[in-house]
């Protein structure tokens, strides 16, 4: 007989398989007594766990402890007579209609700026199969989820001229060399 | 040690096996037997693969060594980057310009690659194809097989350089050290200063989400220029802007064959940005005129990742190519005009130029000029 992997006794002795799995390894189990004893262990060895977490640390004076806390409060207690008087704190700015107009304030602030530097609507879909497009390491093109991407490596000028008839140029200056490099991509 | 730790120590040992190993399969480099250069050595140092997701990340880095083993000072030159298994219908190109390479010496080339493709087998073969298109000599003739217009490319980006490095030479001769210094400070401000754009390019119509609205272009005309721009409309929608339509004016003799538009972005905020160039194969005879189309929907983004709404559209010719294979580009006094200086990034060569001065100073920018005199 072909018993069920341990972790899925496992999982069925905590009740945490899916339905379908539980169906097939609880019809395993009923039939078969080492399963079912393995099963028992885990749902008993769960049990104990449960049950420990519930319990305090025998070594744990729970008189000793209830004194302690009660010594701490009358200590803060008696702190605060010696440093006088509470006083009433001013009212709160946050009391109020002050936070109701601050929070209308900031909305209209953030949706101003979002109106104002928002993508603006794009005109995506385009009815094409070869895109040509600048990236932040070089320029490239996209083909049906391929791409070839000529890289401008470590040059901080680079100069994008782009071809309307179906192409894109980067300019860049090596730095190390001092020597001008021109690529170019073409959907012609 | 455990089983399970021996596995996944052999795990780890085939992985980082494999992650050194794809550099030197994944490319091929083609020379024609013919080239005026020779490969000397290719180092794939830092070179990796791994996975993300479902996906396989392939970074190629790569130093190729080169010797010039022609006649001719080699001036320019460009490699064509095919992947047909990643991006079948897409090429890329890596230009090296402002290069004065003679006779027997060597020069590196750098490629910095990435590649993402979806994991599975891989198709029999390199995964990239690094092959010579074109050469520019100092005599402004041409080596290689020119399959992405390198050709032309080149020959406006040396005809720039000789124009920026004779200007840079009248300043010295005119105004001496102390206004070389003043020049390349003002220009390195400028480069500071000009605004940058993120584009996205695609091929075709968009289904925009908002509405969209028809821009008439104003034009910048420049003295002299052999194009008149005689009108331009693109359809835009909010940071995007598609098929851009111009009507061009030949003034010259001489058949027109390609021509560049440069064309500058002004946002809802008033403020401007050059946006590249419409490059348009067009054959315009002289005296006519004729229609330059881009069939592409082009979205702009401001380098933080916000959107840009476009309100108005600049153009300008910046490039005219001849059928007798010659070119015009815009003076340097033509490209004074404020707005390009504001918007307008310097040419390759002004910008190498500044940058010896920069890191080297004064003496080795003027040591650089007269090289070429």
């Amino acid at each position: 007989m072909k018993h069920p992997a341990i972790a899925d006794l496992a999982l069925y002795g905590s009740g945490d398989l899916g339905w379908l799995r539980r169906l097939v390894i609880g019809r395993h189990v009923r039939r078969c007594g080492t399963c079912l004893a393995e099963v028992d262990a885990f749902a008993s060895a769960g049990r104990q766990m449960r049950d420990a977490a519930l319990e305090f640390p025998e070594e744990l004076h729970w008189s000793r402890l209830a004194a302690e806390m009660k010594a701490n409060i009358r200590l803060a207690l008696a702190a605060g007579e010696i440093a006088g008087p509470v006083e009433e704190p001013p009212a709160s700015w946050l009391s109020g209609w002050r936070p109701a107009a601050a929070l209308a304030s900031f909305t209209l602030v953030i949706a101003s700026a979002w109106l104002l530097l928002r993508p603006l609507p794009q005109a995506t879909a385009i009815a094409q199969d070869l895109v040509l497009k600048t990236t932040a390491s070089g320029i490239q093109l996209e083909e049906n989820g391929r791409s070839l991407a000529l890289l401008h490596r470590d040059a901080e000028t680079v100069t994008l001229a782009v071809g309307a008839q179906g192409s894109l140029r980067a300019r860049y200056l090596d730095e190390e060399t001092g020597e001008v490099t021109i690529h170019h991509v073409y959907a012609e | 040690m455990s089983t399970p730790s021996k596995f996944a120590l052999l795990l780890l040992a085939v992985s980082a096996a494999w992650a050194q190993a794809p550099a030197r399969s994944s490319i091929k480099v083609n020379l024609p037997p013919d080239a005026p250069i020779s490969l000397l050595e290719a180092d794939w140092g830092e070179s990796s693969a791994s996975e993300r997701g479902s996906a396989l990340v392939l970074n190629l880095h790569t130093s190729l060594s080169l010797r010039n083993s022609g006649q001719r000072r080699i001036r320019g030159i460009t490699w064509m980057v095919l992947s047909q298994e990643v991006t079948p219908g897409g090429r890329a190109s890596v230009t090296k310009p402002s290069l004065d390479i003679g006779p027997n010496e060597t020069f590196p080339v750098r490629l910095d690659l990435r590649l993402l493709r979806p994991l599975g087998p891989a198709a029999a073969g390199p995964l990239v194809e690094v092959s010579l298109d074109g050469i520019l000599f100092e005599d402004l003739s041409f080596y290689g097989p020119n399959k992405l217009d390198s050709r032309r490319v080149m020959m406006a980006l040396e005809l720039e350089a000789r124009r920026d490095r004779r200007y840079f030479q009248q300043v010295l001769a005119a105004q001496g050290i102390e206004g070389l210094k003043r020049e390349c400070a003002a220009s390195l401000a400028r480069q500071a200063e000009t605004p940058r754009l993120d584009v996205q390019l695609a091929r075709g119509r968009s289904t925009a989400a908002e509405s969209e609205r028809r821009v008439q272009f104003a034009f910048l005309q420049f003295p002299g220029a052999p194009v008149e721009l005689v009108s331009g409309v693109a359809d835009v929608s909010g940071p995007e802007a598609r098929a851009p339509r111009l009507e061009v004016l030949n003034r010259t003799n001489r058949a027109v064959k390609h021509l560049e538009i440069g064309w500058i972005l002004r946002d809802a905020r008033g403020r401007e940005f050059s946006a590249g160039s419409i490059p348009a194969k067009a054959s315009v005879a002289p005296g006519r005129k004729s229609d330059v189309l881009g069939d592409t929907s082009l979205r702009f983004a401001e380098p933080k990742g916000a959107a840009l709404a476009i309100d108005a559209i600049t153009g300008f010719v910046s490039q005219v190519e001849f059928a007798d294979g010659s070119l015009w580009i815009p003076t340097r006094d033509a490209l004074a005009d404020p707005r390009l200086q504001r918007t307008l990034a310097p040419s390759a060569e002004e910008q190498r130029l500044t940058s010896i001065y920069r890191r080297k100073g004064p003496a080795a920018l003027v040591d650089e000029l007269k090289k070429f005199q």
